[in-house]
């Protein structure tokens, strides 16, 4: 088995949505709480297996770093895992490990987060951990040196090394989105990785890494009176901060198609991605575009899967979704819906183009039937119940976490399916108006670099 | 028969020593039962094997036939035609197209996934309970009634096609294929990529008669995991019953190579080498096998792992280094896999064998053991509740290795059974330096040098 490993981007997500039915019963439990200072808490019994999932979100994403220090969010995930007073370097992946669990952190556009998974008897050994770097982070110039090669190395791996690599995660929100917070490389600048500065970490961690910011999940098979009573003891005496406030990340309305192109060493075949703006979060038409997604592109009997792989044989995949990084839930902030694929020579930009167009042309043109939107319906229900169960319970725990940060309400978690039961067939259609038109798109073409012309 | 397999986690140990002063990690309460879920196993008259399991919270069921039609069953010349037949499985039934396949799937909550391996094609679903019953009879449906149509041969192959370029311009990819080349040399697994023009050489008579030969009754196990009700049973037998028998066969011996080898492949002005690095180890079945995976676990299979904690923590030399244990066939080896900075290419080759030496030489600390086999205790717990779907492939894994289902009842006592001087052993026994087979991707004009002092066997 592989290690946990501090990643940007956990793989972990399927696109997630919507909950049960009518007919069925599963309801998500919640308990939801604040202390004194300010730390959201979330408790949520699933007894089917002895684990439990412990997850410290923190409002604190790669948008809004400092604008020299492009990586820095990301970076700084890292160094908490460096040290803190009770644990030294190494103590606290040990100590999780030697108990029996695995742990992670990633960060995204909107928060980071760090969580372990360990047999249910070990919560309170994880709140204590937890609680102990969020009290006090204790790291060297050694530990940010050896971390900044590591970082680096992490780039190294999944962007330059990689073909394809930041292709279109990476690179996309860079080309689709004109506010600077919305729009800057995020995983870093290597000489901004390499220039970022000790106390520079440590004024960040104050700022940030404040009991106020943040929501804590625990997910499993745990007893929640107990629970409640060790979230007091390890984290009701962590002093409170001043978080400063989040800067203005809209993005103007977007009045002309955009095209990119980047040239890539390693690919041997194009591939061409295209993004959309997305609706504001929790509107009626987001969660139109929640149902546009899975029609148009998950799945085999997807519009795009149809009409690209079947019909016209241009590519294998299509993959698309709601935040490259993560699902349509766990962002607070401008979005983009993108969708890729990678293609022969012989097939060009303009012929994958024109049939998207005349794919979302129908969606436009005239309502989706009934059976169709049931059809799709029932996918989000059943992916949404993928997200609930995902990872033992991390993708529970991700879900309330974001919506105890981002809404101050966790228990939307058990409401999202009456959103996307009240989208109509003519909802889907103006959205498709609104949001799939050409001039609210950009699209970024991967080109093959000719082999032996350069390095 | 039904299995009943429960048993109880032991009690983890506490972690790490700490420093003076410092406050200590509470312990925790008293461990929690680990009841492993009763399996129900059946075969139908036909020979097909069934195992149902329950599982879970929420009202799905992962229903995947694994079929004895995997890359091992290809001939010569005839790599990834088991997938281009996996991939014609989708086009389709005698009397429904791929569409209507595709929208009966998706109303059922799933999509039909059919996966090709080395060991076998996987094909099925996860879906919601409610239409367990319905899924069941459309998967013996385009397992047992396919079209195969030539007209999407074409199209299929140029998919192929495609991919074999992607996964040819991934490091990772290229380190894999040139190591298992290496270690396994005119084995049937070792070739993990075709040439252009076999993919291109396959007819739908090529599909098919792979087909025939491959898809039966007797060769597939299908299993179950999730929430089903008393209906499914008699579905399977239903569904299932009337697939003809075919003939099981054996799995083909595999035979590691014990020379020496240092292959490197240019990747010019790659930013990275990527390294793998290993020798063939104790299958599956041998006593051996369970010390082998506690030893492997201590020096590169956690994030705690000596080599990780050397390459990565130390020494920020890479991102991601891992050392597993894998199978090949009824056979296992051992790899270490690292991408480096490539200035740093041969120190880290050096770090690895230092490690090795460093295992060999002296028996690991009591409370490093420990901790390394409540790790692995606590990913067994995992492996066996984290999704439907790695609970299938815990049972498939060990049907496949021939191995009793009873290995779930005693691995937690064989793990914590493993003593220090064993793992010494282990690593004495089988991490020999002068036996690895090495393979590294990187820019030769910046790597040949640092690798020079590697070119010829090291001394034990």
């Amino acid at each position: 088995m592989r290690a946990a490993r501090i990643a940007l981007l956990c793989g972990f997500f399927a696109l997630a949505a919507t909950p049960d039915a009518a007919d069925s019963s599963f309801r998500v439990p919640v308990t939801y709480f604040k202390l004194d200072n300010g730390l959201r808490v979330i408790l949520s019994q699933d007894t089917s297996a002895p684990t439990v999932v412990t997850a410290l979100y923190y409002r604190i994403g790669f948008r809004i770093e400092p604008k020299d220090r492009t990586g820095f969010a990301h970076l700084f995930e890292h160094m908490m895992f460096q040290g803190s007073a009770n644990l030294g370097k190494m103590e606290f992946i040990r100590l999780v490990e030697a108990n029996g669990g695995i742990l992670n952190g990633s960060t995204r556009f909107d928060f980071t987060n760090y969580f372990e998974l360990l047999p249910a008897n070990k919560l309170e050994t994880a709140l204590w951990a937890e609680a102990d770097r969020m009290r006090s982070l204790a790291v060297t110039q050694d530990n940010l040196i050896n971390q900044q090669g590591v970082v680096g190395n992490e780039v190294k791996l999944n962007v330059m090394n990689a073909p394809y690599g930041g292709f279109p995660w990476l690179y996309m929100p860079q080309y689709a989105n004109e506010n600077w917070y919305n729009a800057h490389n995020f995983y870093g600048d290597l000489k901004d990785i390499e220039n970022a500065k000790l106390d520079e970490v440590q004024s960040f961690f104050k700022k940030y890494y404040v009991p106020n910011n943040a929501a804590l999940a625990i997910v499993g098979d745990f007893d929640p009176e107990q629970a409640k009573a060790m979230v007091q003891k390890y984290f009701g005496s962590i002093p409170k901060g001043d978080v400063p406030p989040v800067p203005d990340l809209t993005e103007p309305r977007q009045e002309k198609e955009r095209f990119a192109s980047r040239e890539d060493a390693h690919a041997e075949r194009p591939a061409v991605a295209f993004s959309y703006h997305m609706p504001d979060r929790n509107t009626p038409e987001y969660y139109a575009m929640g149902i546009i997604d899975q029609l148009l592109a998950q799945g085999n009997d997807s519009l795009l899967y149809q009409e690209l792989v079947k019909k016209k044989g241009y590519t294998g995949q299509v993959d698309a979704g709601i935040n490259e990084l993560g699902n349509m839930f766990n962002y607070n902030g401008p979005m983009l819906w993108t969708a890729s694929l990678i293609h022969d020579p012989n097939v060009s930009t303009e012929q994958v183009m024109s049939s998207v167009d005349e794919v979302v042309g129908r969606l436009q043109a005239e309502p989706i039937d009934q059976a169709t939107l049931n059809r799709n319906l029932t996918k989000l229900r059943s992916s949404f119940y993928d997200s609930l169960t995902q990872f033992s319970g991390f993708g529970r725990a991700d879900l309330l976490c974001s919506f105890a940060l981002f809404d101050d309400n966790p228990a939307r978690i058990n409401s999202i399916d009456d959103n996307f039961r009240a989208v109509t067939p003519a909802l889907i259609q103006q959205t498709a108006r609104d949001y799939l038109r050409k001039t609210n798109r950009t699209i970024l073409t991967i080109v093959p670099a000719k082999k032996g012309a350069k390095s | 028969m039904r299995n009943t397999l429960s048993l109880v986690l032991g009690a983890a140990l506490l972690c790490s020593p700490l420093l003076l002063g410092k406050d200590v990690p509470p312990e925790g309460a008293a461990p929690k039962p680990l009841h492993l879920s009763t399996t129900e196993d059946f075969s139908l008259p036909n020979g097909m094997k069934v195992t149902l399991v329950p599982y879970g919270a929420v009202p799905k069921v992962a229903i995947r036939a694994v079929v004895d039609a995997g890359r091992m069953r290809e001939g010569q010349q005839q790599t990834w035609l088991s997938d281009l037949a996996g991939r014609l499985l989708e086009e389709g039934t005698e009397s429904r197209s791929s569409t209507d396949v595709a929208n009966a799937v998706a109303d059922m909550g799933g999509q039909l996934e059919i996966s090709t391996t080395r060991d076998a094609t996987v094909a099925g679903s996860y879906v919601l309970t409610e239409s367990g019953e319905k899924f069941v009879g459309l998967l013996a449906e385009v397992l047992m009634h396919p079209k195969l149509p030539d007209s999407e041969v074409a199209r299929l192959k140029a998919d192929l096609s495609r991919r074999l370029a992607v996964e040819k311009s991934e490091p990772a990819s290229i380190a894999r294929a040139a190591f298992l080349g290496k270690l396994y040399p005119d084995q049937p697994w070792s070739k993990i990529f075709p040439s252009e023009a076999e993919i291109a050489g396959y007819k739908i008579a090529d599909v098919r008669a792979f087909y025939d030969a491959n898809y039966a009754a007797s060769r597939t196990h299908l299993y179950v995991a999730g929430k089903y009700g008393p209906g499914l049973r008699p579905a399977i037998e239903k569904a299932f019953s009337g697939w003809r028998a075919g003939k099981a066969s054996p799995v083909p011996p595999t035979s590691a190579a014990t020379q020496y080898s240092l292959q490197v492949i240019d990747r010019p002005g790659a930013p990275q080498a990527t390294i793998n690095m290993g020798m063939g180890v104790p299958p599956p079945k041998s006593p051996d096998a369970i010390p082998f995976e506690v030893m492997n676990t201590l020096l590169g299979g956690a994030f705690v792992s000596r080599i990780t904690a050397n390459l990565r923590e130390k020494h920020g030399y890479t991102y991601s280094p891992v050392s597993l244990v894998s199978e090949a066939g009824h056979g296992s080896y051992w790899v270490q896999i690292a991408d480096v900075t490539t200035a740093v290419t041969g120190p880290s080759i050096r770090e690895v064998f230092s490690e090795i030496h460093r295992l060999r030489n002296e028996p690991p600390p009591a409370d490093e053991v420990s901790g390394i086999k409540n790790y692995l205790s606590g990913i067994f717990v995992l492996r066996n509740t984290v999704s439907a779907d790695a609970l299938i492939r815990q049972l498939q894994g060990i049907d496949f290795q021939g191995l009793d289902r009873s290995y779930l009842n005693t691995y937690l006592s064989r793990v914590n059974a493993v003593t220090a001087a064993q793992i010494q052993q282990e690593a004495q026994k089988y991490l020999v330096p002068s036996k690895m087979t090495i393979t590294v991707v990187g820019d030769k004009s910046k790597i040949n040098a640092q690798l020079e002092s590697f070119k010829t066997a090291p001394g034990e």
